[in-house]
């Protein structure tokens, strides 16, 4: 049992003041009422001293007891028990089983002589009932067998109010309220004097053991029990503490919270009330006496007089901090939480959390160490200042005074063990992070992310990036010495970005990709430089560092100008002043002319025109003067015919005389086409490069959104080239055939018949033949299925003239026009469909004037 | 101090592992216990309830104690060793006769407890207990031993106890609910036992809240005329 100095014991009256040499003169019982303390001897003296407390600062209070008077009450009986009513100035004296009344000051007894007789033992109610504060509740063990009798005691009379008696002979009585507790002969029990109900509360054995009934608190008594316990009961008749484990042979007790003293032959033992642990012995022979009065708690011997001066609750809860015992600390604290002022316990409380965090975290108990700072309120930079060179230098933070643990830093509480070290800098990281959102960190923000992001640079940790590019309040000017230390130079320039430094920041990530500094955070800085400028509304450090992301790369770099969002590209960049800053990069160039052209959709003939000559540029200069001719066309190549086919800004013209002799085929073809003459690109298409799909193709895309009829003119042209070179031209005939076979619908049935040599087989063109015949076919009932349906339109429009001129119509003057409402003045008139009459000069202006009223819908 | 708003009690021979039960339950651990001195108790938080759990010593020299301990207990657990039958006896013969002063619609629990040291239990349970019905002691192989308590037999004590508290059958929980086997040591059924009881004791508490007679004195707002309602004096 690890045992802490709840008490020093200090002697206060010491033999010779009392008896001197006279060793027959023994200690019967003691009183102590504020500085009085009175002493009843066996040979019936009465002692009163002054007790003077000496608090001295470095340790527990002395105290010095002056005798004032003494008088012997005038038996040769011993003084059995004395008793302070000092509300009433009186001293309560039992001596031969009486009890009477003694002027406090002069331990006069009151003239009146009024007494308690037939007494055995008595207690004093301090829970009193009756509300008098002129009078004190007395309840006496009678001297006639089973008998307890209340009394009230004014100053100068007694009064008897009440008398119960017991099933058994009452040994000893406490009192609170209604309540007697009670130790009978084989039990104790609770009795309810007013209504005379009891209750048992458990067994005991006096033969064996003087029993001990001790009020500890409104309504809680505290019983010496079987097998030495200490136990505890309300006056409902439970127990709500666990009993405490004494001796056997205790023969007294007393409270002074939170603990419950006992004294047996040898010692002096002092329990938790708190967790029923022992918590101190203070060897002690031959006291006969233990009382505690008003929170003072004397022990005597036959001989002396002792006080058991307790150590403020404080200093206890330090010692035990000291010790490490952090649990016992905190339960003494909360259970001191009733003895201090509120305000003055919270701060206390706080503190106490604090100190015993510090103490879990210097053993690594961290989830302990989090849950006392977090519930202490730790100002969570008494843990960063542990940590050398943490707090920013700026901080105006100073440790608590007194401090709260016994450390320099982290290298003297780990000595210097890396492991440890690096177990407590996680634990700090963690910490902080969930700290820095919460309202705890408010006022010292600076000092937590600084530290943190310290703590992160230092363990090459990733939370790093995401603490900088998150909101954060990292000082500026230390954290970057910080970052350049451990080389975290990505991260610096993050954190100039932060605090607007844009340009610091950019330069850092370019040192990067140059390999001026070494930083292995990401392999990808120059894609990042890219998309931050991308993204970066300074224009102008875009265009500083614009030549030096072209630089290292063309097509990404040009992603500055390319990928720049919406609404900021058409106020800002020109795009003439882009090109004009690409005009040393042909790739970015082209890219951004593509961007352009085909992402945009911007129709201004110059970047079309720019655009396809670049592509043609890159074209002859891939092709070289080496490469073979017919070479599959590159990808380039695929871009500018498609270019040029789709675009029809360009210049053509330039463009031809560009390609003039490049050997482009193709690419001339598709310019010859643009300019409508599709002979000649046919021609080229045919006979130069005697590519005869591409042929076909360019029939398909060159009448591509036009009418159908010139779609038939480019495919008769095709077949009339094909036909043309005559039947020596073998590969051309087969061309010619497969171009009927395969687009029959394209051609002129009736024409092609009158081009084709006679000498060709009907099976030869059977797939031509046959489409062409069911299409003529198909045309022939289509036209018969629309003849006959105009045929009955018109007979239907026939019929409803014959009914319209069937009928006459009667004009007189009552008929008027529908327009103007007159009346006809001469037999001309219009009549509508409908039946409404109008003039004729009304029909005319209503055609005219469209916003006159409509006579049909009018009728 | 929180005030507990109501009382669960261990009872029990000594030595049947009420201390090892609660322990465990309450520190999720198995430590070697010395014989208990008294009693102790924890504050058990369930949902927004403090419930007190006593431990009470089993020492035949602190027998006394046990009815204080019980007055107004909203539940008691008795404690039996399964190896041992007179510990169940125990129960009936010392300890019913405890219960007088618990509240009067406590429940009662019978635990049979160190079944890890059965035959069932050292096979790691793999059928119901009281397997046998007809053999009370099937023959076994050492060094665990067959179980010498069955569990009709803590069945047919709880119709007791529910006789002896004159109470009727319907009105209770049924025995089968109410008799556990556990073992401290292996943690076996110990959740179970507390927390059904828990769940159980609760709308005691609230009864009990009702009527305005909780049976822990509210020492702050205590009214002495009530008292004598409120007793329950055997």
């Amino acid at each position: 049992m690890m045992n802490i100095k709840a008490f020093t014991l200090v002697s206060a009256v010491e033999r010779e003041l009392l008896m001197g040499d006279k060793e027959r003169i023994n200690i019967e019982c003691v009183e102590c009422c504020g500085k009085d303390l009175y002493v009843g001897t066996n040979d019936c003296f009465i002692y009163h001293f002054l007790l003077e407390e000496k608090t001295v600062p470095a340790g527990a209070a002395t105290f010095t007891a002056t005798k004032q008077l003494h008088r012997h009450l005038g038996f040769k009986k011993p003084v059995n028990e004395l008793r302070a009513a000092s509300a009433l100035n009186r001293l309560l004296v039992l001596c031969d089983n009486s009890i009477t009344l003694a002027n406090m000051l002069n331990l006069e007894p009151v003239p009146s002589g009024a007494r308690i007789k037939g007494a055995s033992t008595f207690a004093l109610n301090e829970n009193p009932v009756s509300g008098d504060p002129f009078c004190v509740e007395v309840c006496i063990i009678s001297v006639k067998r089973r008998t307890i009798q209340m009394f009230l005691v004014y100053e100068d009379r007694v009064q008897i109010i009440k008398e119960v008696s017991t099933p058994e002979q009452p040994l000893a009585v406490a009192v609170d309220g209604h309540f007697l507790c009670l130790a009978l002969t084989t039990q104790y029990i609770i009795l309810n004097y007013s209504t005379g109900v009891s209750q048992d509360l458990f067994p005991y054995c006096s033969e064996e053991k003087r029993p001990i009934v001790k009020r500890i608190g409104r309504q809680e008594f505290l019983l010496a029990g079987p097998g030495g316990l200490g136990m505890f009961a309300t006056v409902a008749g439970i127990s709500q503490r666990a009993p405490v484990h004494w001796s056997e042979n205790v023969i007294g007790a007393a409270v002074s919270f939170p603990y419950v003293i006992a004294l047996d032959d040898e010692f002096i033992t002092v329990h938790s009330m708190l967790d029923q642990q022992q918590k101190q012995t203070l060897p002690f022979k031959e006291g006969h006496i233990l009382q505690d009065f008003e929170g003072r708690v004397i022990v005597a011997t036959s001989k002396g007089v002792y006080i058991l001066v307790p150590l403020p609750l404080e200093k206890q809860i330090q010692d035990l901090l000291a010790s490490h015992r952090v649990e016992e600390a905190l339960v003494l604290a909360k259970g001191a939480r009733r003895n201090i002022p509120k305000e003055k316990f919270q701060v206390m409380y706080r503190r106490i959390l604090q100190q015993a965090g510090f103490i879990q975290f210097a053993q690594l108990q961290f989830l302990e160490a989090k849950e006392l700072f977090r519930s202490g309120q730790l100002d969570v930079r008494e843990l960063i200042s542990l940590y050398p060179f943490l707090l920013p230098t700026s901080s105006s933070f100073t440790r608590s005074h007194p401090p709260l643990h016994e450390y320099a830093d982290l290298n003297q509480l780990t000595q210097g063990d890396q492991e440890k070290m690096a177990k407590c800098k996680r634990f700090l990281m963690s910490y902080l992070n969930e700290v820095r959102s919460t309202e705890g960190a408010n006022g010292y923000k600076e000092d937590i992310d600084t530290a943190l992001l310290k703590l992160y640079a230092e363990a090459n940790h990733d939370s790093l990036l995401d603490l900088l590019v998150t909101e954060n309040f990292c000082l500026l000017t230390d954290s970057a010495v910080w970052l350049e230390k451990h080389k975290k130079y990505f991260a610096l320039g993050l954190l100039y970005h932060y605090n607007n430094q844009d340009a610091a920041a950019v330069q850092l990530w370019v040192n990067i990709v140059n390999g001026d500094i070494q930083d292995s955070t990401r392999s990808d800085v120059y894609e990042y430089v890219v998309d931050f400028l991308t993204c970066c509304v300074d224009q102008e450090l875009v265009w500083a560092h614009a030549d030096w992301v072209l630089q290292k790369s063309e097509e990404v770099g040009v992603q500055v100008f390319t990928r720049r969002p919406l609404d900021e590209q058409q106020n800002s960049f020109k795009p003439d002043d882009i090109i004009n800053c690409l005009k040393k990069y042909p790739r970015a160039l082209v890219k951004y002319l593509e961007h352009l052209v085909i992402d945009k959709r911007l129709q201004k003939e110059e970047y079309h025109t720019h655009l396809a000559l670049l592509y043609l540029e890159e074209v002859l200069q891939q092709r070289g003067p080496a490469s073979s001719k017919g070479a599959e066309a590159t990808e380039t190549q695929a871009k500018l015919r498609r270019l040029l086919q789709k675009s029809d800004l360009y210049r053509v013209h330039f463009l031809i005389e560009r390609i003039q002799g490049a050997g482009l085929p193709m690419e001339s073809a598709i310019l010859h086409g643009k300019l409508g003459e599709h002979e000649k690109a046919l021609h080229i298409l045919v006979h130069e490069l005697r590519d005869f799909s591409a042929a076909e193709d360019y029939c398909l895309w060159c009448s591509e959104g036009r009418d159908p009829p010139h779609r038939q003119r480019l495919f008769h042209t095709l077949l009339a080239i094909y036909l043309h070179a005559g039947p020596s031209a073998h590969e051309l005939t087969v061309a010619a055939v497969d171009l009927l076979n395969r687009h029959a619908t394209e051609f002129d049935a009736a024409q092609v018949l009158q081009l084709l040599p006679d000498t060709w087989s009907v099976q030869l063109l059977c797939p031509f033949l046959m489409g062409a015949v069911r299409d003529s076919i198909h045309a022939r009932r289509t036209m018969q299925v629309a003849v006959g349906l105009a045929r009955s339109e018109n007979l239907i429009y026939t019929c409803d003239k014959m009914k319209l001129k069937g009928s006459s119509v009667r004009l007189s003057d009552k008929k008027l026009c529908q327009m103007c409402q007159n009346p006809f003045r001469e037999p001309v008139f219009v009549r509508y469909p409908n039946g409404g009459l109008v003039h004729t000069h009304c029909a005319a202006s209503r055609h005219t004037n469209p916003s006159s009223p409509s006579p049909g819908t009018r009728t | 101090m929180r005030k507990p708003d109501g009382k669960i009690v261990l009872l029990g021979d000594m030595n049947v592992g009420k201390t090892s039960l609660l322990q465990r339950y309450m520190e999720r651990r198995f430590p070697d216990t010395v014989s208990t001195v008294g009693g102790a108790f924890y504050l058990k938080q369930w949902r927004s309830y403090n419930i007190s759990i006593w431990d009470t010593a089993g020492r035949e020299q602190f027998h006394g104690l046990g009815s204080m301990y019980c007055r107004g207990a909203a539940a008691v657990i008795l404690t039996y060793d399964v190896n041992h039958p007179q510990s169940l006896v125990e129960l009936e013969d010392r300890f019913l006769g405890l219960t007088e002063t618990a509240s009067k619609d406590c429940l009662f629990a019978i635990v049979g407890n160190k079944v890890d040291l059965t035959e069932e239990g050292a096979r790691e349970r793999p059928e119901q207990e009281g397997c046998s019905p007809g053999r009370p002691s099937g023959g076994g192989a050492p060094p665990t031993l067959p179980k010498q308590v069955r569990p009709e037999d803590a069945v047919a004590l709880y119709k007791k106890i529910l006789k002896y508290r004159m109470l009727d059958e319907k009105d209770v929980p049924a025995a089968e609910q109410m008799c556990f086997e556990t073992s401290a040591k292996t943690g076996y059924n110990v959740d179970l036992l507390f927390e059904t009881l828990f769940d159980m004791v609760v709308p005691t508490i609230l009864r009990q809240r009702a009527e305005g007679l909780s049976q822990t004195v509210d020492i702050t707002s205590y009214k002495p005329p009530k008292r004598t309602r409120a007793g329950c004096c055997a």
